[in-house]
């Protein structure tokens, strides 16, 4: 008799297991699930932006921001279950769109499409023409020098790639920081790191600058150019830069994830990146102590890469029209403007809405230049599943510099790499 | 089990309750699989339904959302013939060996200098088991610092003083796996510390006695007495580091990922790269699988010799 009561007490916890691996599927969905690829003051802002969305519009919103987005979002796509909205690198709509995982936009369906201009669309748009993403932010790199080490040691800002390379030098054997140590500061902070191809994106603006390429073309079709002539030269000025005496570079530059401490914690001078470092160095080194410049020209010009991010639409959403509304209110000047503005971090570096003024809404005049350079700038293919031929230049370059060897070889193999690369998907010219 | 519970309800003597609550257990078959139910469903739903799925994916071009593509031995194939799998593979085998040996040697010499009940010992040893117990990813940016490869970094500070040049630790391709290798040896040898000191703490003392009446010298007693005794621990910890050792991955990816020029790639960092950054799902399972019988096969093997060696 004992037994009859205390078995259904030992099944209790498999009945309970039973539940929790069954019983999430049935809740019905009445917020739209929002993802994007933040640190914790770039999410503060955001979630500011959706709480202004769920005002005016009553939608409620669940965001998550992680800096594991890929991966996470991977294992979200083998449960068939995306979030709604996505927001991230334009860099990875082809291959969220190839594999069917975002919608389609239709933009003219789009309220406020007009207020963004052709190349922000034109940067949305897959080869077959169709548009993927709606556009949400751009800058382009823009170059950060310490304006402190630079006025110390008697510089004028550079202008040009010898300029640079002069004041990078005095930076790397002098004493800007004025410590009484010669050699102790580093010229230029890099981030060297093959992680999701991060190098390539630092290393497109240089090769621009000297007149090199990885690949050429447009439309879906590209042809490799990284071993031509020109790309070779490029490379191995560069390379200079890394295998010289004395190396310009910080220590460790290429296994570092990030080289922002660097610059931040007064070791390096200058540092090539997106505005979106300006929150932080204004904390550290401090406003005063920095400036940002036009890209120094190269015999390329001084065209840096373009960043931007967009807004994709989850192929697996019950909720459409939610969907189109937050898009609708993220480009709109109200959106764009609570993310350029909300305590945190700018999550739209420069708006994409055409009737703003980025740096009157910042009041801020170095916004100027990143809107100057950004004119002067190009966006890596992305029309095309750009990523693995992007790992296969952070990885080739990465192995080049650590070796310090000639580079023409290997950027003969990495060419044929980058061609498989592309020929997998068809967009080899 | 009618049988039993027969046998028990005619026994001329009621069974005491000592007896009584001996007998139900066994009589109740199915109550050891109900208290199993639970671990072995976490299992099948954790474990082995990911793990067949994996087996699946690895016949396939993996596509969530356009459905997958049967591509049969197509994956393997790709992942046999890479050349970087084979200079992963080669990786794994130089730091799996360096690192194994090392930290038995480590972990070895640690428990002989750390033996003994004084509590200061107990102090050591404690402090000597932290890297165990310290996150990869921690241990990892510490080493970063002290790897810093300038010339007033820490290491080359040290040694700078005994007039040797900065080395570029995790830079330098020639001797990246070398600096990792370090690392995994430092965080790995008190873990096996510990089961030889578990090992030294059932050695006969009166072997120690008698030997040093016979006149043993410290490493005639070290040899003779002491390694033997110490021979099923040095074979746990054998088998242990061997199929370790293939899983080598969270020190890798800390300290260089995989870099520079490849020269620090391991077998699952090649897996994760290929799985989470290219996104080449199917290949990435497919060399998971011959991860997954590489160590069943080394791991049987161990177990062989052990055992053969056991029936000497």
């Amino acid at each position: 008799m004992k037994y009859t009561t205390t078995m259904p007490r030992a099944i209790a916890p498999l009945t309970l297991i039973a539940a929790l691996l069954c019983g999430s599927a049935a809740v019905a969905q009445d917020r739209l699930e929002v993802w994007s690829r933040s640190g914790p003051q770039a999410a503060a802002t955001y979630q500011a932006v959706f709480d202004a969305f769920t005002a005016k519009t009553g939608i409620q919103v669940e965001y998550l921001a992680t800096v594991e987005f890929e991966t996470q979002l991977r294992a979200r796509a083998a449960s068939r279950d995306l979030p709604d909205v996505l927001i991230y690198d334009q860099s990875s709509m082809a291959g969220y769109a190839n594999e069917g995982m975002i919608l389609p936009v239709d933009r003219a369906a789009l309220v406020g499409a007009d207020d963004l201009s052709d190349a922000s669309w034109d940067s949305v748009r897959m080869a077959n023409g169709d548009y993927y993403g709606v556009p949400f932010s751009q800058h382009a790199q823009v170059t950060f020098v310490r304006r402190d080490w630079r006025e110390a040691l008697g510089f004028d800002v550079p202008t040009t790639h010898e300029e640079l390379i002069a004041l990078a030098t005095a930076f790397a054997t002098g004493d800007p920081d004025g410590n009484g140590v010669n050699g102790d500061t580093y010229g230029m902070a890099v981030p060297g790191t093959t992680d999701r191809g991060f190098f390539a994106w630092w290393l497109s603006s240089y090769m621009m600058q000297r007149g090199g390429s990885f690949v050429e073309g447009a439309e879906g079709k590209y042809t490799v150019t990284v071993n031509s002539v020109e790309s070779v030269a490029a490379v191995e000025w560069i390379q200079s830069l890394f295998c010289g005496t004395p190396s310009l570079v910080q220590p460790g530059a290429l296994t570092n994830a990030s080289a922002t401490p660097f610059f931040a914690e007064g070791h390096a001078g200058i540092y090539q990146t997106g505005p979106y470092a300006i929150a932080n160095f204004d904390n550290a080194p401090g406003a005063d102590k920095y400036e940002i410049i036009i890209a120094p020209a190269g015999p390329g010009g001084a065209s840096t890469l373009t960043e931007r991010t967009s807004i994709y639409l989850g192929a697996t959403s019950t909720m459409p029209d939610a969907q189109k509304a937050l898009a609708e209110f993220l480009i709109s000047p109200e959106g764009q403007e609570i993310g350029m503005t909300a305590p945190g971090q700018p999550v739209v570096r420069l708006p994409v809405n055409t009737t703003l003024d980025g740096a009157a809404i910042y009041g801020d005049d170095r916004w100027r230049v990143v809107e100057a350079q950004l004119a002067d700038s190009q966006l890596m293919p992305s029309d095309i599943d750009f990523t693995a031929a992007r790992l296969e230049i952070a990885e080739g370059f990465q192995a080049m510099f650590a070796q310090c060897a000639p580079v023409g070889p290997a950027l003969d193999n990495l060419a044929l790499a980058i061609s498989d690369a592309l020929a997998d998907q068809d967009a080899l010219q | 089990m009618s049988d039993l519970t027969g046998a028990t309800r005619q026994s001329p003597a009621p069974s005491t309750p000592a007896r009584a609550r001996r007998g139900r257990p066994q009589s109740q078959w199915w109550t050891v699989w109900v208290f199993l139910m639970p671990a072995l469903l976490l299992f099948l739903y954790f474990k082995f339904i990911p793990m067949f799925a994996g087996i699946e994916m690895s016949f396939q071009q993996v596509r969530p959302f356009l459905g997958n593509l049967w591509v049969g031995w197509d994956n393997y194939a790709r992942v046999v013939t890479d050349p970087r799998f084979h200079s992963a593979i080669s990786n794994t085998i130089l730091l799996g060996v360096g690192q194994s040996v090392g930290a038995v040697l480590g972990g070895l010499l640690l428990a002989l200098l750390l033996e003994g009940p004084s509590r200061v010992l107990w102090f050591i040893r404690t402090a000597a088991f932290l890297p165990v117990v310290t996150a990869t990813a921690v241990v990892g940016e510490i080493w970063r610092i002290i790897f810093f490869p300038a010339p007033n970094g820490f290491l080359n500070s040290v040694i700078g003083l005994f007039g040797m040049g900065p080395l570029r630790y995790l830079e330098d391709p020639a001797i990246a796996i070398y600096s990792v290798m370090a690392v995994g040896i430092w965080q790995n040898a008190p873990y096996y510390m510990v089961i030889f000191l578990a090992g030294l703490a059932g050695v006969d003392r009166s072997l120690y006695e008698a030997a040093a009446i016979d006149g043993a010298k410290l490493r005639h007693r070290l040899l003779y007495v002491t390694l033997p005794a110490l021979r099923p621990a040095m074979m746990i910890v054998m088998v242990l580091a061997a199929v370790r050792c293939l899983r080598v991955f969270t020190d890798v990816w800390v300290l260089t990922g995989g870099g520079p020029a490849g020269a620090t790639e391991v077998w699952m960092t090649r897996i994760y790269s290929l799985g989470f950054e290219r996104n080449q799902i199917g290949l990435a399972a497919a060399a998971s699988i011959l991860l997954l019988i590489t160590s069943v096969v080394l791991t049987m093997l161990a177990v062989y010799l052990t055992r053969a060696r056991r029936v000497k």
